[in-house]
């Protein structure tokens, strides 16, 4: 099939002009350990490559340079039949110069180009004219102003692509424009001579932005927008995910009616639906959070929102794009690892990511409330203003969040080496604030699903039938504690027994290197409770009576706080930084470090 | 009292990172100690000398300068504003 290659500058409505073009149908290429998607869509008889967008064609970090020579391959593809160069038609001065530079490209590979100037619906708002004709004769391929939005100019500019692209001769720009200062300089005064003038496209944003961007009024709007998106994540996902969860549970009794009691029935309930169950429940999480932060992105607000946060985050060699993945790692580390894509600089990016699963997510959430009831009494000062273990999981929050700072700035000093492609300084330009379009945002959200399922779904799917076998067999023997799981449990118990803990907290910390949360569960069966998921008071009454030292307990809390117990998490952050080292790296490093914190826990308090 | 000035003026030097804010300026030089890559991307975002650009003034608590250069806007941070020598636009 014919190829067409879409290329422009990000915030130039590129995505929305190949939603328009090819419609919600399309594919996504990833390329391991860098941000560069190639997204490619059916337009009639052609295939359409939607190329990432990108500020210069001389490359700044590896994302950029993986792009520009995937660009180039294209270029030189026999089967490439044109080149739609798609610009911010009220932005000509700062974007010709790449237009400028694309077709340079083409010509020398002997390609068709065309230009689509986006966003001329903005333009007959300021009553602006584009000659499009005078401009394509200047630039010498032709020029079509459009609007992917209003569908203003879209119907001319499919017919002027289709006639192109099915062309016998290309139409090859007519001239060689010059070296890259000729082109600087032709790009200025073509944008003088047809361009709308900057002050009138610019005024609007700068006011909103003398507001947003002012100390105090810009930092409440902060405030207010971190908020929602946090409390977003946790309440419009709740029912979703309950959702899911219920419907994996009617699955389960469905298939497993068929079989009747047996291994078979066994297996499959715990660890195909329970097992890979709990992690399909994390999708409409990654979701929701993947569509608020599009929304945050598409309007504008996301470059803001890193430029508040750049200062205080560069101290611990972080990036201002640093914050939203926080932020979401506390709901759950895997769409916020899938969130740090937008951090500019890789090294950032990458200590980010390793940083991210120290922040207290909500796994974590059982396995504090079950050891807080066990350790703290409940108490409270102030008229009840004040609740102790409230206090307490505050403590435990905040802990994560200092951990992560420190970790991060201890990678940034000593372990990550900064060299020149990796280190990109903080230079974003402010996009004008826009009202997103629901096509692009509904695409990201469903390919977001489908990469975090594609990509970590086989190794948990691994581990979790690894995990039941050990704890399922020898199956006559009697329970957990003869299970081979069990039986590595005594076997291992001098590990644990430094940090006061006995073989049922070995095989529970085993255990939920699955995932956190299954410790209260595996917990709950060696204590005797059923069901301890739901009856975390009676577990807790029960631990209590059987006596844990605070010292103990205190070091598991810790231990929590650190260890990378996280079987989605390590497989995204290998999708994502193309690493195996780095992943086990992390599980190693971090169970040391937890080891430590509980073990001095237990021996001081 | 009178107050005599200096009557040798030392030429004081001006970055992009000491313009006041909604200040119009216009860049001098491109400093050496960057990296010629991230010159290269200024250049193109229109840092060259000659070029007018508007000071918006520092983003939130400090934060990195933000500024209009041709139509678009920008925020750079200070290591890279402090490369960027300016003379006030009159």
């Amino acid at each position: 099939m014919k190829k067409i290659v879409l290329v422009g500058k990000p915030n130039s409505g590129k995505s929305l002009l190949f939603n328009q073009l090819t419609g919600l149908r399309q594919k996504v290429a990833n390329y391991p350990g860098v941000t560069v998607e190639l997204k490619s869509g059916r337009f009639e008889q052609f295939e359409l490559i939607d190329y990432p967008g990108a500020y210069s064609l001389s490359s700044l970090s590896r994302d950029e340079e993986i792009a520009v020579s995937k660009l180039n391959d294209a270029l030189q593809d026999p089967n490439t039949a044109l080149v739609i160069c798609n610009l911010d038609a009220t932005r000509l001065e700062s974007s010709l110069m790449f237009g400028l530079q694309v077709q340079a490209l083409a010509r020398r590979q002997q390609k068709a180009v065309v230009f689509a100037l986006n966003m001329a619906d903005e333009l007959q708002r300021f009553g602006h004219q584009l000659d499009t004709v005078a401009l394509s004769a200047a630039l010498g391929s032709p020029v079509f102003a459009i609007s992917a939005k209003t569908l203003l100019g879209i119907h001319e500019f499919r017919q002027g692509v289709l006639a192109l692209a099915s062309a016998a001769e290309p139409a090859v720009p007519a001239f060689d424009h010059g070296d890259e200062q000729a082109l600087r300089d032709l790009s200025r005064s073509l944008s003088r001579q047809y361009g709308i003038q900057a002050s009138l496209v610019l005024k609007n944003q700068n006011r909103i932005d003398a507001f947003m961007l002012n100390n105090l009024s810009g930092g409440l709007a902060f405030l207010a927008v971190m908020f929602l998106l946090f409390q977003s994540i946790f309440t419009l996902a709740a029912p979703l995910m309950d959702a899911v969860e219920a419907g994996i549970g009617a699955l389960a009794q469905f298939v497993t009616g068929f079989i009747g009691a047996g291994t078979t029935t066994d297996f499959l309930n715990d660890a195909i639906f329970g097992g890979v169950g709990s992690f399909l429940v994390f999708v409409p999480q990654i979701m929701m959070l993947t569509l608020i932060i599009g929304l945050l992105e598409d309007s504008g607000y996301l470059a803001r929102a890193a430029l508040i946060c750049h200062r205080p985050l560069s101290f611990f060699g972080l990036s201002g794009r640093s914050f939203i993945p926080y932020l979401s790692g506390h709901a759950c580390a895997i769409p916020a690892i899938m969130a740090a894509r937008t951090i500019e600089s890789p090294r950032k990016r990458l200590i980010t990511m390793m940083t991210i699963p120290l922040m207290a997510c909500s796994a974590r959430l059982p396995v504090y409330a079950l050891l807080i009831s066990v350790l703290i009494p409940e108490r409270a000062y102030l008229g009840g203003l004040v609740n102790l273990q409230g206090v307490a999981f505050f403590g435990l929050y905040m802990m994560g969040i200092v951990i992560a700072l420190l970790v991060s700035l201890m990678l940034s000093r000593f372990v990550i080496s900064r060299d020149e492609k990796s280190d990109m300084p903080f230079i974003l330009e402010l996009p004008n604030y826009r009202l997103p379009h629901w096509k692009p945002l509904i695409v990201r959200v469903i390919s977001a699903a489908k990469s975090f399922v594609y990509r970590s779904g086989p190794v948990i799917f691994a581990v979790t039938v690894l995990i039941w076998l050990f704890g399922y067999f020898p199956h006559d023997a009697g329970g957990l504690e003869h299970s081979y799981l069990g039986q590595i449990g005594h076997f291992i118990e001098p590990v644990f027994a430094p940090l006061g803990l006995d073989w049922r907290y070995g095989v529970a910390i085993l255990m939920s290197f699955l995932a956190r949360e299954v410790f209260v569960g595996a917990l709950g069966t060696l204590f005797g409770i059923d069901g301890a998921d739901e009856n975390i008071a009676g577990l807790a009454a029960n631990i209590q009576a059987d006596g844990l030292a605070l010292g103990a307990g205190v070091g598991l809390l810790l231990f929590y706080v650190v260890a990378l117990q996280c079987v989605a998490t390590v497989a995204t952050i290998r999708a994502e930084t193309g690493s195996n080292r780095i992943a086990i790296g992390l599980v190693v490093g971090y169970g040391l470090l937890a080891y430590a914190l509980a073990y001095l826990a237990a021996n001081l308090l | 009292m009178t107050v005599h000035t200096t009557a040798i003026q030392t030429p004081v030097q001006h970055t992009l990172w000491d313009a006041p804010k909604k200040a119009s300026v216009l860049v001098v030089e491109l400093l050496a100690g960057l990296n010629p890559l991230v010159v290269n991307r200024l250049r193109e975002m229109g840092l060259e000398p000659g070029q007018q650009l508007l000071s918006l003034g520092r983003g939130p608590f400090n934060g990195p300068l933000v500024v209009q250069i041709q139509d678009c806007v920008y925020t750079l941070e200070r290591q890279v504003a402090q490369h960027i020598l300016i003379q006030p636009q009159l």
